[in-house]
């Protein structure tokens, strides 16, 4: 259960980092919100570290998760 | 301007109200109160239910409900003296319902599905019942149902001449029936016995309880008395019924309190404690009966109604109920809820230490408004409820950020970079400050900009202008540090200008400030009133339907001046439901359109519905409301100063418009030069971004800050498949997303989105 991801979005060589100029990989990283944390996979830039958060993961299962966070 | 999020880790509890407290306000609910007819039944039969499952035609559940009562419904049916009718609450307004019509119908017409009734374990104790009599009948049936081996002695040679012994007003039908009825139960008969006292000695040893009738209990011990709390003749220990009280009524209500009574000695315990309240009752409810027309009954023949014509005067039968204050309140409406349910179940949330928080989202979706406390006939006050547990949450560090922290930082802004208070040029001293509210200064600055204009001009002895927020929205939030800060800064900024009147231009600033401030405080309405129309005032030509605010709930004098000053302008004025004190809320109040977009829209839709004609309000949130859902609203002001504030401002020009009014007036009024916040690079929005972005709540300056941050720090990412640049910036609790391509050295923005989860990427 540690490990598991919650998501998992795969850049699939369409993403590229314009500051550091290479596509960006799947990599980990953390969601943190009211002192919950949940480990997910999502577009990285393997150079700088920028992670990306497309816009149907925020609308939709984050936004879902923050709610019932918040009602917690 | 930040606001702190909360911690989940930290685990307050403190009570909302004692146990006693909540109880007090829960009974003030009386909607759980039986109907009038109801209460009238000495056996507490469903009357209410019974009328509406023959109104649907459902005679078998009617009869399942009326053979709740006894099994012998024929005979109920014929002899019942029916006092519910006269209580039945329709006699106020033409003829009440024929009950007692209606049960001899479903007697008839009511199939009851055979075989029912589960194998029961028989109890212990043994009873029996010496000699025939309506009551002996009555009781059997009682005694029947609660399972008590039973044997029943009487002179009568057969069933049927037992059941007409006791019965004789039954005609052939109901006789047949209610023999079949009598033949279907578990009873031992010893049909044909000389009823002796020597019988009786003999045989009463054999039971542990025996009953008889009232005419053998006579006989046998003249001048023995039955109780009629416990029908129980103590001498003798035998139940029965006094002689008198024969009729079908009495019978059937004596029959019910000895089954009580041997129930009580089958356990033996004292028949005479606690029997719990038997018999009819007083209710409490009260049924609002203002638009109920009165109708007559139906007409009846000797032999009974037809089915159809007992479903046309069951239809008559208005389920009488306490509903007045969900009939104007969408919000108890969406829920479902009546306030004594949602009380508790608040309650209940509130007092929940771990775990998810199911009423988080109700609670703060009441708009606060005070309806209901105007339409209950008791004054149940659900505003109080969930402005206490907003309160308590926020105390305890409950309440979530999210559903109120847009409006929050709203109130910042207008109480700090666009607010504004000065003395009118050229006076020292002010005689009146004008406070046109927050919501006035987002939606409609020209008209601020003429009011305050017109005032100074008009009035003498000095107007200052005050542009800010009264607080109202920390109130609503159950923020109360931010709301008593928020009183203090205005507080301060009055004394400062030596406690002038102050002019509200909205009726809740005007009540909100009523609470704190101890200087004068009128409304823009009574200025007007009294030193007349402006030039250039301009009606509505057609008929106007007036929207009166939440804030002036109860503030008969501000409703009449609004509707005094619609007359002077010409308006007529169209009759709405719902109006004066028990107007419904626009879905601003209580910050119910951040909390819950779905039900501040259908309060907007339900006040719009009222009427088709134009709506002329007198609070700005209403007018920006209503012109959102797409109907013609203008605030009273617009019309009286011949501005108009056109479509609704989206959220960012809610904002804009605030800093431009008082960046305007600053240099217009007094003189100063203000710097032009200027863009260092060109932006444009693609109309389609602007709509997202109202709805998600981002604003025009977000976007920007995300796009400064970017010439920082480079930060973007490119997709190929949509070709857009996408970036973001973390602003307080928020991280905001931006799409976009570049454009003539600026950027054109394509799409905004947020969220307020953190990333952490340190792994
Ligand atoms: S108006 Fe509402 S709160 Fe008041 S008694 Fe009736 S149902 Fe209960
Ligand atoms: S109108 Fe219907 S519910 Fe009301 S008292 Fe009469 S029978 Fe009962
Ligand atoms: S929205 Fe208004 S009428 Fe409805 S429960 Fe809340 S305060 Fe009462
Ligand atoms: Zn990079």
């Amino acid at each position: 259960m540690a490990d598991k991801n919650y998501y998992t979005i795969d850049p699939l060589g369409k993403l590229r980092c314009m500051k550091c100029n290479v596509p960006l990989v799947k990599g980990k990283a953390r969601f943190m919100y009211l002192d919950n944390g949940f480990p997910v996979e999502l577009p990285v830039c393997p150079s700088c570290g920028f992670v990306y958060v497309p816009e149907e993961l925020a609308l939709g299962k984050v936004l879902a998760v923050e709610k019932a966070l918040e009602d917690k | 301007m930040a606001m702190e999020e909360r911690s989940t880790r930290i685990y307050r509890q403190q009570q909302m109200l004692s146990k006693e407290a909540l109880t007090e306000i829960e009974n003030l609910c009386i909607h759980e109160q039986p109907a009038y007819c109801v209460a009238a039944c000495p056996f507490k039969l469903d009357a209410k239910q019974m009328v509406r499952a023959v109104a649907g035609g459902d005679f078998a559940k009617a009869l399942a409900l009326y053979e709740k009562i006894t099994p012998f419904v024929h005979i109920l049916s014929a002899g019942c003296e029916a006092p519910c009718e006269q209580k039945c609450k329709l006699c106020e307004a033409g003829e009440g319902i024929a009950i007692h019509e209606l049960e001899r119908a479903v007697a008839r017409f009511g199939k009851s599905p055979k075989n029912k009734g589960l194998l029961r374990f028989k109890k212990r104790k043994s009873v029996a019942i010496f000699g025939s009599s309506l009551f002996s009948l009555f009781l059997a049936g009682e005694l029947a149902k609660k399972a008590y081996p039973l044997t029943i002695y009487c002179d009568e040679p057969d069933a049927a001449a037992f059941v007409a012994a006791g019965a004789s007003f039954l005609d052939s039908d109901g006789l047949n029936a209610e023999v079949e009825t009598l033949q279907s139960m578990d009873i031992t008969f010893r049909f044909g016995t000389k009823l002796t006292a020597q019988l009786f000695e003999q045989k009463k040893t054999a039971y542990d309880i025996v009953g008889a009738s009232p005419r053998l209990l006579s006989g046998f011990w003249p001048g023995f008395e039955v109780d009629e709390a416990t029908m129980l003749c103590k001498e003798v220990q035998v139940i029965s019924t006094p002689v008198g009280a024969q009729g079908v009524l009495a019978s059937l209500f004596g029959a019910k309190k000895a089954a009580l009574t041997v129930d009580r000695l089958a356990q033996n315990l004292d028949p005479r404690s606690s029997r719990g309240d038997e018999g009819a009752s007083e209710t409490a409810l009260i049924t609002n009966m203002d638009s109920v027309a009165g109708s007559c009954r139906i007409h009846c023949e000797k032999e009974g109604y037809t089915k159809e014509d007992a479903i046309t005067e069951a239809k008559r039968c208005i389920q009488c109920s306490c509903t007045e204050c969900v009939k104007g309140c969408v919000y108890l409406q969406h829920y479902k809820k009546y306030p004594k349910v949602l009380t508790r179940e608040i309650y209940n949330n509130v007092s929940i230490i771990m775990g998810d928080h199911m009423m988080n989202k109700p609670i703060n979706s009441c708009a606060l408004c005070g309806q209901c406390a105007v339409v209950c006939p008791n004054g149940y006050d659900m505003a109080d409820i969930c402005l206490m547990a907003r309160r308590n949450m926020v105390t305890t560090d409950k309440m979530p950020l999210a559903p109120h922290e847009f409006a929050l930082l709203d109130q910042m802004f207008s109480n700090e970079e666009a607010f504004l208070c000065k003395p009118q040029p050229g006076f020292a001293k002010s005689k009146y400050v004008f406070f046109p509210g927050c919501q006035a200064a987002a939606i409609a600055p020209d008209t601020v900009r003429a009011v305050y204009l017109d005032l100074s001009s008009r009035l003498e002895g000095g107007v200052a202008l005050l542009l800010g927020c009264c607080g109202a929205i920390s109130e609503w939030a159950g923020r109360y540090q931010m709301y008593d800060e928020a009183v203090a800064f205005i507080d301060a900024r009055l004394k400062e200008l030596g406690n002038p009147a102050v002019i509200a231009g909205c009726p809740t600033c005007k009540k909100m400030l009523s609470q704190h401030y101890d200087g004068e405080i009128v409304g823009i309405w009574d200025v007007l009133e009294e030193i007349g129309l402006p030039k250039g005032a301009q009606k509505i030509s057609r008929p106007v339907a007036m929207h009166d605010s939440c804030g002036a709930r109860g503030d008969a004098h501000t409703q009449q001046t609004i509707r005094k000053l619609a007359g002077k302008l010409g308006c007529e004025l169209v009759e709405t439901e719902f109006s004066g004190d028990t107007s419904p809320c626009c879905g601003y109040g209580g910050l119910v359109m951040y909390a819950n977009r779905e039900v501040a829209h259908e309060m907007a839709q339900m006040c719009v519905n009222r009427t088709d004609a134009p709506y002329i309000t007198y609070c700005m949130a209403c007018r920006d409301r209503f012109a959102r859902e797409g109907r013609e609203s203008r605030h009273i002001l617009e019309l009286i100063y011949g501005t108009n504030a056109g479509e609704p401002p989206d959220i960012s020009e809610k904002r804009y418009n605030r800093l431009m009014l008082k960046n305007g007036l600053l240099h217009e009024i007094w003189g100063e030069e203000i710097l032009e916040m200027t863009c260092e690079f060109p932006i444009t929005f693609m109309p389609e971004a602007l709509k997202l972005m109202d709805d998600r709540m981002i604003l025009k300056e977000d976007v920007i800050k995300v796009m400064e941050s970017f010439r920082e720090t480079e930060e973007a990412i490119f997709d190929s498949e949509s070709g857009l640049m996408i970036t973001r910036k973390r602003i307080g609790n928020v991280t905001f997303w931006v799409k976009y391509e570049e454009q003539d050295g600026g950027y054109l923005i394509h799409s905004a989105y947020s969220h307020r989860m953190k990333i952490d990427s340190s792994q």
